[in-house]
């Protein structure tokens, strides 16, 4: 068989016929880009480089209050950060799995209400006396505190519950949609209405929850006697150290054969699933990492901002986060919290200039319909086909013989 | 080689909203035989082969593999007893590369935590470059298979079942959109396969059929019309029938 598999080269030109194959074709600038046809190996050097970059990446974001001590641009910045995991997280389950998930910002609210009852709770002692209540729970005549908070008296439970239970939640949503089988537009418009009905159980729930005030006048998030303040580096040290943990955990589950299966899921479900792979549980459990992550990061933003408020768990704010992913790329981790990094820093500096005060929602209504219209694989894309254009100005042995059968690769090109 | 049937469905039946596209369908299948699928279109052949694989339930009947009633099994549970499908139209993972593809068909290991402490090939490089240098795309590895041709991609998903490697193997029009050369080697192929593999071809290429098939059953509107050698098929006169609509058996 492998002597035939030689002799086919020859034979599969003649059938393709002179057509797509014609040398005048292939010098194309516009089809070049389909010969990507590389070495064995290649695959490995290329996870090698992105490793790289992501650690770059990270070094960079790291090494940033040692040029910077100014502590309120310094929080913003670190606002930024908790923005760019929230991306990272929807990246994970819309670009990887294929998840649309409208209501990211859920599982988001969710991490950052455990983190607000958590440092609630270390305020009674000094404000309402040592068997006192949360203040908003004595305004609004609540006798005894409700069995649901008094486990947020220990900060360990507090930070795991606000990292389990987005996860928990998002599983049990998630073992209704795909075991169902519901995908594509019918699922992102589930994740949005079970946002809404969580944001509204929040609001209403007042007694317990602050109701649209949220928890506010919180105590300080301290570790093992280290206390991090909101306004200071060791917030954004935080911040940074745990985006940069996140980053790379959810790149070794995309690196790794469950993360090549979910990616499989997303271009062919059912493929998959004629293998003998449960589809369901494996968007199931990519659905929860993804929750996961966005419950830590909302914890940190509460770390950060000082109070958890119903506005977190809002369509307004998950919107943002697939326009983030969208305009970064989604199939990039790395390009899907630029993104948020790089929408949110700009929105912030019109938003506060004054020569844009008034239309600064425009511009950035613009500047998504552009990237939408002109780079369909968001910015990462868009850098990664530069790369490969770079890639080809180098001399490649026997390149002409790997050549892409072209008619076909633009057809492709065309339905993608 | 046992001589014992692997596959038996018995009476199936199916039907989409009133139609009954497939009705006591009865098939037995000896474990290492070739067996061809033939019939005019709409006689319920694909649908035949959804109703072995999970991808279509049954609204009566029963189709036993290795002994065991399979009917009743999810998609994935029937394909982890040993039943791969290769589908009409080809499906192959197109964002992925030929090498990516072929590691998600190695599914010995189909548990989520397992999959994600597996880095790499690990293991199964080996397997995965011998599969790919069989159907000729091991200059490709590298290659998304969305680049690949239509020829190709069929390769691929053969090629991808071969890696899963079921010992029932459910084949859809594998040479649709082939050449002559191309349907050759495909015919070569299983040819190869039978005997470590069961292999149930719907096939509407007489010529093709004509190069592999050991038994033909001929279905016709949701029936079993005829089963025999190619021989006994071409002179029978219910199949000639049959076929009468859609220009005589020889073309078909």
């Amino acid at each position: 068989m492998s002597n035939q598999g030689n002799n086919r080269v020859p034979e599969q030109i003649q059938e393709k016929g002179v057509a797509v194959f014609r040398p005048e074709l292939r010098e194309n600038e516009e089809l070049e880009r389909f010969r990507v046809s590389v070495k064995n190996g290649n695959a490995l050097a290329r996870t090698k480089t992105e490793i790289a970059l992501y650690a770059a990446v990270c070094l960079a974001i790291l090494l940033v209050p040692v040029f910077l001590q100014d502590a309120f641009l310094l929080n913003k910045y670190a606002r930024y950060l908790v923005f760019g995991m929230l991306a990272v997280s929807l990246s994970l389950s819309w670009g990887y799995a294929g998840i649309l998930n409208l209501g990211q910002a859920m599982t988001f609210g969710i991490g950052s209400y455990c983190m607000a009852m958590m440092l609630k709770l270390k305020t009674i002692p000094v404000h309402t006396g040592a068997d006192g209540l949360p203040d908003f729970m004595v305004w609004n005549n609540v006798t005894e505190l409700p069995w649901f908070w008094t486990p947020f008296y220990s900060p360990l439970f507090g930070v795991l519950a606000g990292i389990l239970l987005p996860a928990g939640v998002a599983a049990l949503l998630g073992w209704f949609v795909f075991k169902g089988r519901v995908t594509g537009v019918y699922a992102a418009i589930i994740t949005l209405a079970a946002m809404v009905v969580v944001q509204l159980v929040i609001i209403d729930q007042q007694a317990f929850t602050g109701g649209f005030n949220g928890i506010t006048d919180l105590g300080q998030f301290d570790v093992a006697g280290f206390t991090f303040d909101a306004y200071g580096s060791s917030s954004y040290y935080l911040v940074a150290i745990c985006l940069t943990v996140t980053l790379f955990l959810a790149l070794a589950i995309t690196k790794s054969k469950a993360g090549l299966i979910v990616q499989a899921i997303r271009d062919q479900e059912d493929r998959v699933r004629f293998f003998g792979y449960d589809v369901a549980l494996y968007k199931i459990f990519i659905f929860s990492v993804s929750a996961a992550i966005a419950g830590l990061a909302g914890m940190l933003y509460t770390v950060v901002m000082e109070f958890a408020s119903p506005t977190f768990l809002g369509v307004p704010l998950s919107l943002s986060v697939v326009i983030w992913v969208a305009v970064g790329g989604r199939q990039s981790l790395l390009g899907a919290m630029l993104g948020a990094l790089i929408v949110t820093g700009v929105q912030g500096a019109l938003s506060e200039s004054e020569t844009f005060l008034d239309t600064w929602t425009l511009i950035m209504g613009l500047l998504f319909v552009l990237v939408v219209l002109f780079l369909p694989q968001g910015i990462a894309g868009a850098f990664a086909s530069l790369a490969r254009r770079f890639e080809r100005q180098r001399p490649a042995p026997k390149q002409a013989q790997h050549a892409e059968p072209i008619a076909n690769g633009r057809e492709i090109e065309s339905t993608r | 080689m046992t001589t014992e049937n692997q596959l038996v469905v018995e009476n199936a039946s199916v039907s989409f909203s009133g139609f009954r596209a497939v009705s006591d369908l009865c098939l037995k299948v000896r474990a290492g035989e070739l067996r061809c699928l033939i019939g005019p279109n709409g006689a319920g052949k694909t649908t035949a082969l959804d109703l072995i694989c999970g991808k279509t339930r049954l609204s009566g009947g029963e189709i036993v593999f290795k002994g065991k009633p399979i009917h009743r099994l999810s998609e994935h549970a029937i394909a982890r007893a040993g039943i791969g499908r290769k589908f009409q139209v080809p499906s192959v993972f197109r964002a992925l590369s030929v090498r990516d593809n072929l590691h998600i068909g190695h599914s010995r290991k189909p548990g989520v935590l397992a999959n994600l402490a597996t880095f790499g090939q690990s293991g199964d490089t080996e397997d995965i470059e011998r599969l790919a240098e069989l159907v000729g795309l091991e200059d490709e590895l590298d290659t998304p298979a969305a680049h690949l041709s239509h020829g190709q991609t069929q390769w691929l998903e053969i090629a991808l079942i071969l890696a899963q490697d079921p010992s029932l193997i459910l084949m859809d029009e594998p040479t649709a959109g082939m050449t002559a050369q191309e349907t050759k080697k495909t015919a070569q192929l299983f040819t190869r396969l039978g005997g470590r593999h069961t292999l149930i071809v719907v096939e509407h290429d007489m010529g093709f059929v004509r190069d592999i098939a050991q038994t033909i059953s001929v279905m016709h509107q949701g029936k079993l019309l005829a089963e025999g050698s190619i021989t006994d098929i071409e002179s029978n006169q219910a199949v000639r029938d049959a076929y009468l609509g859609s220009g005589g058996i020889g073309h078909a």
